[in-house]
């Protein structure tokens, strides 16, 4: 794996790969997970997940289901404890309580002694519903004369998910004059876009159409809640947003926040889709039961009701002078945002027009209501969708005007200074760089010979994420032995804690052996926002350095009383403090622990805090490179060799780091090639499991190579910028360009199946 | 229906447990032995995270009944590590940063075991196909092929 900086200078710990802290209890399978977690006297709750897309309820008997041996309590919306309802918000509509708005929607909840039993008699439950028009399509759902996907129109959207993703001032307008499923709509302009086209030497366009996609996570969602004698809620859950998740439900059950605890357990894998959903119904339910209760979702449940990524189609014209200057982009975004609102119309908007400099733009972006279920965040949300346009536009516009592709998309990245489509300008970003790593892999410079081969083609893409922003808080204290433990809020899911370690180590010049980093629920931890948005190690990085600066004070100011020594005399190293030049005059981590936790100890324990609140991005961007195959016979698309550059900033862990890369590009590949939820006509997924909803596999994903550039961020620790997102971005359009360019055919639509393949090279007709 | 009484030998270890015909394999090693090691990620035979080996064969115990497994020898990933120390495998999943949340990770080193077990020198290629029952969806499996041909060439003492 090349790396474009190897070279450190001044650093010990961040900057060099290290193992992750918590690898070995994962590969030994000690580690628990929500699911194997053991509570006496648990429940175990199954739901009822309506048939039918859109209808009203009219009746529910739950007598059948009531008598299975093993079932304790059948609950339907009536028999919820009293909480608020909203039923504009997906996570305050416990559960439906007239109308049913998608396919997968709860209904009930049955709970039992045991899961078999509560799965039988979910089945037994009868519910007789009165099917109304269901809307499927968006753009169907867009015509004045669609029916309506909900009776009752939007009042108050919750937008809290996006905004953990993506932090950023803009007006999305939701007021509407008459009932429409648009709930709603943002638009963005630039110069003039008529006078843009009228210069431009090349115009193209074309509508550009991304499948609903699954976060598939391994972990389905698991969620575990008990109300205890004293008052108090507490939940375990396989959430990405402990502290988000506390706020949420004492706001939906009516508890302050201060009698609610949750517990983040393990995540096993979350990418967006695991922020919040269950722990308000689940806590009702336990409250319901005076007995703790657990919700694991099946496979099965969690394609068809968790919050995959929305569908999206992209109206895209673009308009570019013969020079290769992009002059001109005017684009229609519009995401299906399914049952409720929270579609990402502001980040799609937001990328179309701001990953080039264009001084004529025209974007509206669309958010629409259909009978399917609601979309919620997947890494990037809403940017592959649109980079899939954007990328392929780039192409076409080269190919037209006869470019290079890579020289047209140098000649126009945008860079620090840059505005976005909002008017807020960019701060240092790596995008250049990133083309000009991908310029030089083997991938890249073998191109010519490549395309010698038949059905054999090259494409390159790129794609950015602005990234999230909330405070976060840390603490650093000093054990009695002179070992350091590390508090924080955060969950960890990609080696944030292995950075924290890093970071605290690297502060105290300490060897990692000596740091020991937790996650605290709620009620111990100091605050951090949720694990979403690429930010973790930007914001919560910076309050655990904070906070070992503050300890680092802390030590030096009793060492310097203790020592006789001025503190800036003194300095520090695998915990031992020592006058410098006198190294006689020393005392060690360990004596300093003694003195500050000891009975009768002469000093307060050493406790250090740090706190931040971040208000400046550090968007981070990737280019990627793909070499394809095409089987003109079969129109199967196999990739044979790929590449992520992506600017990191600053790579604190590049084991991590590189690993984030692969992953995202990875899932990125599946968008391209394999993932589809797939609904028929009335508004039913036809395939809610991993065999017919096709991840990438193993024999699908090359080793991807990993290029890490470091543009250092202006505000993250040690420069380090956001990473989880962004590699998920150019995929699709990578893939596309690869596909036109092996075999002359461009493909409209992900995932790129065979069957597209052979449409678009005239081999099948309808 | 009475419940079943099934031997079962796991990790070297002899059970005798009372079943209902229709837990699986994994349900009933996970929640009546207390072997949570081996993970459920689709019930349906398709991810993999739930790979045992049964009388030396790699199985979804997910989709396997308990009674079939009476009187089988059965390796879960808690039966990898021999005194403390970690398997090769498990050794080089953690130096090359194949593990990210790790969920499907007991499994897929059961599979990259027993893979290793049948073919001790694979190329890259013989990888990808010998875990193409497993899906990952964190790592972009790029750092699992690493680990798996780093522990082939440990185990073989290259």
């Amino acid at each position: 794996m090349a790396r474009e900086t190897l070279e450190r200078t001044g650093f010990r710990h961040v900057g060099r790969p290290v193992d992750r802290i918590d690898a070995t209890g994962k590969v030994t399978g000690e580690t628990p997970y929500g699911d194997d977690l053991r509570f006496p006297r648990l429940l175990h709750a199954k739901l009822v997940h309506a048939p039918v897309a859109h209808a009203r309820i009219r009746r529910i008997d739950v007598s059948k289901a009531l008598a299975v041996p093993g079932v304790e309590a059948v609950v339907t919306a009536a028999d919820l404890p009293s909480h608020r309802i909203n039923p504009d918000v997906r996570q305050q509509t416990l559960l439906a309580r007239d109308e049913v708005l998608f396919y997968g929607q709860p209904v009930a909840a049955v709970l039992a002694r045991d899961p078999y039993a509560a799965a039988h008699a979910r089945d037994l439950v009868e519910v007789e519903y009165e099917e109304l028009p269901a809307v499927v399509d968006p753009l169907e759902a867009m015509r004045e004369d669609s029916p309506l996907a909900r009776t009752s129109a939007i009042q108050e959207a919750d937008r809290s998910e996006e905004q953990g993703h993506i932090t950023i001032e803009a007006e999305q307008e939701q007021a509407q004059s008459r009932p429409s499923n648009v709930s709603s709509t943002i638009t963005f302009k630039r110069g003039d876009i008529e006078a843009g086209f009228a210069e431009a030497d090349a115009v193209v366009e074309g509508t550009w159409r991304s499948a609903m996609v699954h976060q598939s996570y391994i972990e389905p969602h698991v969620t575990i809640a008990d109300y205890d004698a004293n008052g108090e809620l507490t939940i375990w859950s396989s959430t990405q947003a402990p502290f988000h998740v506390r706020h949420e439900v004492a706001r939906t059950l009516g508890l302050p926040d201060a009698r609610v605890r949750v517990v983040a357990t393990e995540v096993g894998g979350g990418f967006g889709g695991k922020i919040y959903l269950y722990e308000a119904l689940v806590g009702a339910l336990a409250i319901h039961a005076r007995r703790p209760v657990k919700l694991a979702m099946s496979r099965k449940e969690d394609m068809l009701a968790a919050t995959p990524a929305p569908q999206a189609v992209v109206q895209l014209k673009a308009g570019m002078k013969a020079d290769g200057t992009l002059v001109a982009l005017q684009a229609r975004v519009i995401y299906d945002s399914g049952a409720f609102p929270g579609a990402p119309v502001l980040p799609g908007c937001l990328l179309i027009g701001g990953s080039y400099k264009c001084p004529n733009l025209d974007i509206e972006g669309f958010e629409v209501l259909t009978n399917k279920v609601s979309v919620g965040a997947l890494r990037a949300p809403g940017a592959p969708h649109v980079a899939f346009a954007l990328e392929s536009a780039m192409d076409m516009l080269a190919q037209r005007l006869e470019l290079d592709p890579l020289e047209v998309r140098l000649k126009n990245a945008v860079e620090k200074g840059d505005p976005l489509p909002s008017g807020q300008p960019y701060p240092a970003i790596g995008l250049k760089e990133c083309l000009e790593a991908i310029a030089r892999t083997e991938i890249w410079q073998q191109r010519h010979q490549t395309r010698q081969r038949p059905n054999r083609g090259v494409g390159v893409a790129v794609g950015g994420w602005l990234g999230g922003l909330q405070p976060a808080s840390a603490t650093v204290g000093l054990n009695a032995d002179g070992t350091v433990n590390v508090t924080v809020g955060a969950a960890d899911i990609t080696g944030t804690n292995t950075t924290f370690a890093q970071i605290a180590a690297e502060e105290l010049n300490l060897p990692l052996s000596m740091v020991s980093v937790v996650t605290g629920d709620t009620k111990t931890a100091p605050y951090a926002g949720m694990t979403a948005g690429s930010k973790t190690t930007y914001t919560v990085g910076r309050a655990v350095k904070l906070a070992a600066e503050d300890a680092r004070q802390q030590i030096l100011a009793i060492a310097s009383q203790r020592l006789e020594v001025p503190a800036e005399e003194l300095e520090m190293e695998d915990g031992v403090v020592r006058a410098k030049g006198q190294p006689e005059k020393q005392v060690t981590f360990a004596e300093l622990g003694r003195l500050t936790t000891g009975f009768g100890a002469r000093y307060a324990p050493i406790v250090g805090r740090g706190a931040i609140t971040a208000r400046r991005q550090a968007p981070g961007f990737s280019a990627q490179v793909a070499e394809v195959e095409v089987d003109p016979d079969t129109g199967e698309v196999t990739v044979l060799r790929y590449a992520v550059a992506q600017d990191v900033g600053f790579a604190i862990n590049p084991k991590s780091v590189e690993g984030q890369m692969q992953g995202g590009a990875a899932q990125g590949l599946g968008i391209a090639l394999s993932e589809e939820m797939v609904y028929d006509e009335r508004g039913r997924l036809l395939n809610p499991n991993l065999l017919d909803y096709r991840l990438p596999t193993t024999r699908d994903v090359p080793p991807i190579e990993a290029i890490i550039v470091e543009v250092p961020s202006e505000e993250g620790p040690y420069g380090a910028r956001i990473v989880g997102e962004p590699s998920i971005v150019p995929g699709p359009a990578a893939v596309a360009n690869a596909v036109a360019d092996a075999v002359g055919a461009r493909i409209f639509e992900v995932p790129i199946t065979p069957e597209r393949v052979l449409r678009a090279l005239g081999k099948l007709q309808d | 229906m009475p419940k079943r009484l099934i031997n079962l030998t796991v990790n070297g270890e002899a059970y005798e447990v009372a079943v209902e015909p229709w837990w699986s394999l994994l349900y009933t090693v996970r929640e009546e032995l207390g072997l949570t090691g081996s993970k459920e990620g689709c019930g349906t035979g398709d991810c993999g995270a739930c790979s045992m080996l049964v009388d030396g064969r790699l199985v979804t115990s997910c989709i396997m009944l308990a009674v079939e497994a009476d009187g089988c020898q059965v390796t879960t990933i808690e039966g990898l590590a021999t005194d403390g120390n970690l398997h090769p495998v498990q050794q080089a999943f953690v130096e090359k940063g194949a593990v990210q949340c790790g969920y499907c990770i007991p499994g897929m080193v059961m599979a990259a075991y027993d893979l290793l077990r049948r073919n001790p020198n694979p190329t890259l290629e013989e990888v990808r196909l010998g875990l193409a029952g497993n899906l990952c969806r964190c790592t972009g499996y790029a750092k699992i092929y690493e680990a798996v041909l780093a522990a082939a060439e440990r185990m073989r003492g290259d």
